[in-house]
């Protein structure tokens, strides 16, 4: 792409369009972003196998892959929903409550601890996802099992 | 020796005010945020994402729980435009 100063504006397109017939369909998420981001870790758990799959796609695809992988694309898609549709079910009100706590927090994890602590314990009971964070050290406590979070507004025990 | 209290009126006067101007932010943007404390040092993806969320509930603050967006969600994103260069 050649060099050019970027420009200022403020200008937007919605295309009313819907998608062509030989495209084939799929019931986008509804979720909004403080449920998304309460949901993330157990969306992670239970769709790990369409995400890894849809990133494959797109790596071989050569820069083709928003045409290439619809297929996998769809399977996330769908995936995804499923894990919200089965949180919302079961475990509702811990996911409310913990969606607001997000809210009122700029959406930052450390300071929703408590909220956290029993929407994972429910959703372990009823549907058995488990939160992991992929990467993190084998040989510590990971982050959202310390009882003290430094950079919270109340650093103290949180639960 | 004591200090006479109209040398204090202007203390009380400036703690006061400080006082009018700091609660009258807060209810600003409380009221503006839909009674949630208000976003901060957001970035790309935190306004897309708050975009996103418009989209869906129709509210800048609102969120919703649903599996499946509304009808017309797919439809009604917004592309970033400008004019032609050339």
């Amino acid at each position: 792409m050649a060099q050019r100063d970027p420009q200022f504006n403020q200008h937007v397109l919605v295309d009313t369009t819907p998608m062509p017939d030989h495209i084939p369909k799929v019931e986008e998420i509804g979720a909004t972003s403080a449920f998304l981001s309460s949901a993330a870790y157990f969306i992670g758990d239970r769709c790990k196998a369409f995400n890894d799959d849809f990133m494959k796609c797109k790596d071989e695809a050569n820069g083709r892959g928003e045409i290439e992988c619809l297929k996998e694309g769809r399977k996330v898609t769908r995936c995804a929903a499923s894990v919200i549709k089965d949180i919302n079910t079961h475990c509702l009100d811990q996911f409310k409550a913990h969606a607001d706590c997000l809210e009122n927090n700029n959406h930052y994890l450390f300071e929703c601890r408590k909220a956290e602590v029993s929407l994972n314990s429910c959703i372990f009971d009823k549907l058995g996802l488990k939160k992991t964070i992929p990467g993190a050290p084998e040989n510590q406590v990971p982050v959202h099992l310390r009882p003290k979070q430094k950079y919270a507004q109340y650093p103290g025990p949180q639960y | 020796m004591g200090v006479p209290f109209e040398a204090l009126l202007p203390y009380a006067i400036i703690t006061g005010m400080f006082g009018v101007t700091g609660a009258g932010l807060y209810v600003v943007k409380r009221f503006a945020n839909e009674g949630k404390k208000p976003r901060w040092n957001r970035d790309l993806w935190d306004r897309v994402m708050m975009e996103r969320d418009l989209r869906i509930t129709g509210t800048m603050r609102g969120q919703s729980s649903n599996h499946l967006a509304p009808p017309g969600f797919d439809v009604s994103k917004p592309w970033k435009i400008e004019k032609r260069i050339f």
